[in-house]
């Protein structure tokens, strides 16, 4: 991994079109400015995890109770569907 | 082309129907080709069947069956995917769930901040992160808190 230190308003620049700004650090907190195209996602790191993590679990769910589960989904949703 | 896939053993996908993730899904990015199957018994919910890995298999259901008014802003994956061209009812959305046994009770949670959306036009399928949402990545359907 690249290291760099920066000071408040200090900037770094990844690949053509993405500027990372340093904008302010306070109370432990460090506050950040990204500048990058609009098809590049930026995401912060534990909600990407939360995702991956929801798609593991499901992909690794035993698989044959899931008409037990369907069947209380239709149960309680079918009246107002 | 024929696919083997964990839930439905050995079965004959159209090609058209393969849906391809450029981006490969969190969790499991070197895939990005599914297909989305069915069964009549486990209605509302669908597999997601990778057509590379037969292991590979998400349960995801339509989310406005327990949530008419679920609402996700639908432009800045549009923009991102540039799919700018395509009209919003031939975008699908599905969200991953995930069945449990609590103390013998089932629970079957859906993440909503991670929608799977499928451009119908080119069968293209994204999962999209909105971490700037009311919702959550563990929205108990059954018993909504």
């Amino acid at each position: 991994m690249l290291v760099l230190t920066r000071r408040p308003g200090e900037k770094i620049k990844i690949g053509n079109n993405i500027v990372v700004s340093v904008l302010e650090i306070e109370g432990g907190y460090i506050k950040l400015g990204v500048e990058a195209p609009k098809d590049i996602s930026i995401l912060r790191m534990e909600v990407f995890e939360k995702i991956q993590k929801e798609n593991i679990e499901s992909a690794s769910k035993d698989i044959r109770d899931i008409a037990d589960a369907a069947a209380l989904i239709k149960k309680k949703f079918s009246r107002s569907k | 082309m024929k696919v083997i896939t964990r839930k439905f053993g050995e079965i004959e996908i159209d090609k058209q129907k393969v849906l391809t993730m450029p981006d490969g899904l969190p969790g499991f990015e070197r895939y990005t080709k599914f297909a989305l199957l069915e069964d009549p018994n486990t209605k509302p919910f669908c597999w997601l069947q990778s057509v590379e890995e037969p292991n590979l298999a998400l349960v995801v259901m339509d989310p406005f069956v327990f949530m008419p008014d679920y609402s996700i802003d639908l432009k800045s994956v549009k923009l991102s995917r540039k799919w700018e061209n395509v009209n919003e009812k031939d975008l699908a959305i599905y969200v991953v769930i995930n069945i449990s046994d609590k103390g013998g009770e089932k629970q079957i949670r859906a993440n909503l901040i991670g929608p799977i959306i499928i451009n119908v036009k080119n069968s293209e399928m994204v999962q999209v992160v909105f971490s700037d949402t009311r919702y959550s990545h563990q929205y108990n359907i059954l018993d909504p808190e």
